[in-house]
């Protein structure tokens, strides 16, 4: 493996992106806003049907975006055929690529990221490229007029596979016009507590916009934590996608609000308690595993949320999710672990990071 | 109402999608709604996977085909990357950006049903845009052409006829690359 590879991997782990931070619009219910753009380049076959040649002709053009585009001189770059499986499922962990493109085997798959881990292109996906914008918060906005600025730097150096009827042309046909998904991610703990969550979901599904799980599609929903994306990418424009969503975002946060006011009102004393004992565990358990910490670390966020602790921060909760997952945990520690010792350094880990300052 | 993909049995599921306002609804007897796969008829929303909808379209679609004998789509073939139609229908997966026009007739309806529309009003690409500016510039010039002829105005008609010129030049030569 590449040192560089080596290097470029341990400074991952070390650093966190912005999305992550726990500022930004509406971040009491709104952990993060993403944008992804699938582009094609004309006439090449889409990766699963490429040959060798006609992947490695993709590849060439990430590294020359790189070496002559001064917007992408500072990107990092990965060739995931360099990766080992940890380190390619650490890179999903982190939400830098997406589970497709860390299991696909064709060769020539690339990742390439911007320093503060708000922009990654996916190179070799299910499309020849695949770009993405993550911001915390809700700033749909503000990330599809920059995406879009990516974007115009990319099609300036090839030509994207466009029609006028169809739009931007993609490997799968639910993606095709603009190849656009948008989404938010909410954090939704006092609808599921006071189960009107599930009422909620089924009006966004009949309104074309679907709900995923915490690393987007067929994933499952931990910590109470919905990404809820536009389904349709066909026939309505990037700002009516984006303001859709917003809307419908804005609509459930509004709805999560009132739950909280309704569960303070009728359960303050068990709410309180609920989140005392989510910290009690966290700050002093030996042994924990992930699902028990997403659902426990979604109580003491709703604490949070609610100023009923004050530390940790939203900030260093959303930074422990992602800590906390397997392959991350792994890199942290630089050994494979079994999934019992896994569980052991787990609780270590967090007892560092949150235990002994509240009391 | 007997089911609209087999034509033969009662239908006894609706699946009802709504898009952009407007309803479209499939009736279906419990054996072609099975192609739907399980995870349409529970709506489950973590799960719900989008593939899952689209194969069972696709599978529907092709039952549709062969039943009404319109579509001889199983022959088809792009002429770019060789990828049949057959390919598409059983991985769900286009070829390249030529399927999308060798295709055409059969994606169409997919598209409707998918998305609830077939034509794109979003972002154009540069390329693209410079493309279209060009071919309405040459569309403006040629009618300006026909006046100016009308007129008489030889002079002028001959500087416009070098301009159509020079534009379709630029045309052919970003086609051919």
């Amino acid at each position: 493996m590449p040192d560089n590879t080596k290097s470029l991997l341990k400074q991952l782990t070390k650093s966190s992106a912005e999305w992550i931070n726990g500022s930004g619009p509406f971040c009491e219910t709104v952990v993060s806003s993403r944008i992804r753009l699938a582009r094609n380049v004309e006439n090449i076959p889409f990766p699963q049907w490429a040959k060798e040649a006609d992947l490695k002709n993709i590849y060439e053009i990430a590294r020359q975006l790189i070496r002559e585009n001064e917007f992408f001189k500072k990107f990092k770059m990965f060739l995931l055929d360099d990766l080992t499986p940890l380190e390619s499922q650490f890179l999903v962990e982190k939400h830098l690529i997406s589970l497709y493109h860390a299991r696909e085997k064709y060769p020539y798959r690339v990742c390439l990221y911007n320093q503060e881990e708000t922009i990654s292109i996916m190179i070799n996906e299910e499309d020849h490229l695949r770009i993405q914008y993550l911001l915390s918060g809700l700033q749909l906005k503000k990330i599809w007029e920059l995406i879009n600025q990516v974007d115009d730097e990319i099609g300036g150096v090839v030509d994207f596979a466009f029609s006028e009827k169809e739009g931007y042309l993609t490997s799968c046909p639910t993606n095709v016009g603009t190849g656009m998904r948008a989404s938010v991610m909410l954090h939704l703990p006092a609808l599921v507590k006071l189960n009107r969550s599930n009422d909620i979901l089924k009006a966004i599904a009949k309104i074309g916009y679907v709900v995923r799980g915490f690393y987007g599609e067929g994933t499952e929903v931990m910590g109470n934590l919905f990404q809820i994306s536009n389904q349709i990418t066909l026939g309505l424009s990037e700002e009516e996608i984006i303001d859709n969503l917003e809307k419908i975002s804005k609509q459930i946060i509004e709805q999560e609000e009132k739950a909280r006011k309704d569960l303070l009102k009728d359960f303050k004393n068990n709410i309180e308690d609920q989140i005392w004992r989510a910290y009690g565990i966290l700050s002093t358990a030996r042994i924990i595993s992930s699902a028990e910490t997403m659902e426990l670390l979604s109580k003491l966020r709703l604490g949070v949320e609610l100023k009923i602790i004050s530390h940790p921060d939203l900030g260093t909760i959303n930074k422990l999710m992602l800590l906390i997952q397997p392959a991350y945990l792994q890199m942290l520690i630089n050994k494979n672990l079994s999934p019992a010792e896994r569980d052991i350094q787990r609780a270590r880990l967090i007892r560092e990071k949150i235990g002994n300052k509240n009391n | 109402m007997l089911c609209q993909v087999c034509k033969k049995k009662e239908s006894t599921i609706i699946i009802t999608q709504v898009v952009g306002g407007e309803k479209t609804e499939l009736h279906l007897c419990k054996d072609c709604a099975a192609l739907f796969g399980d995870k349409l008829s529970i709506v489950s929303f973590s799960q719900f996977n989008l593939d899952d909808l689209l194969s069972g379209l696709l599978k529907a679609f092709d039952l549709y085909g062969k039943e009404e004998g319109m579509v001889q789509s199983k022959d088809l073939k792009c002429s770019n990357c060789s990828l049949t139609y057959q390919d598409f229908i059983q991985t769900g997966k286009l070829g390249c950006s030529l399927c999308y026009r060798d295709f055409r007739r059969q994606l169409i309806p997919l598209l409707r049903r998918l998305h609830g529309n077939s034509e794109h009003i979003g972002k154009i690409p540069h390329q693209a845009k410079n493309k279209l500016d060009k071919i309405n510039q040459i569309k403006k010039l040629r009618k300006e052409l026909q006046e100016v002829v009308i007129k008489e105005d030889y002079e002028r008609a001959a500087r416009i006829r070098d301009e159509i010129l020079k534009l379709e030049g630029v045309l052919k030569k970003n086609n051919a690359r």
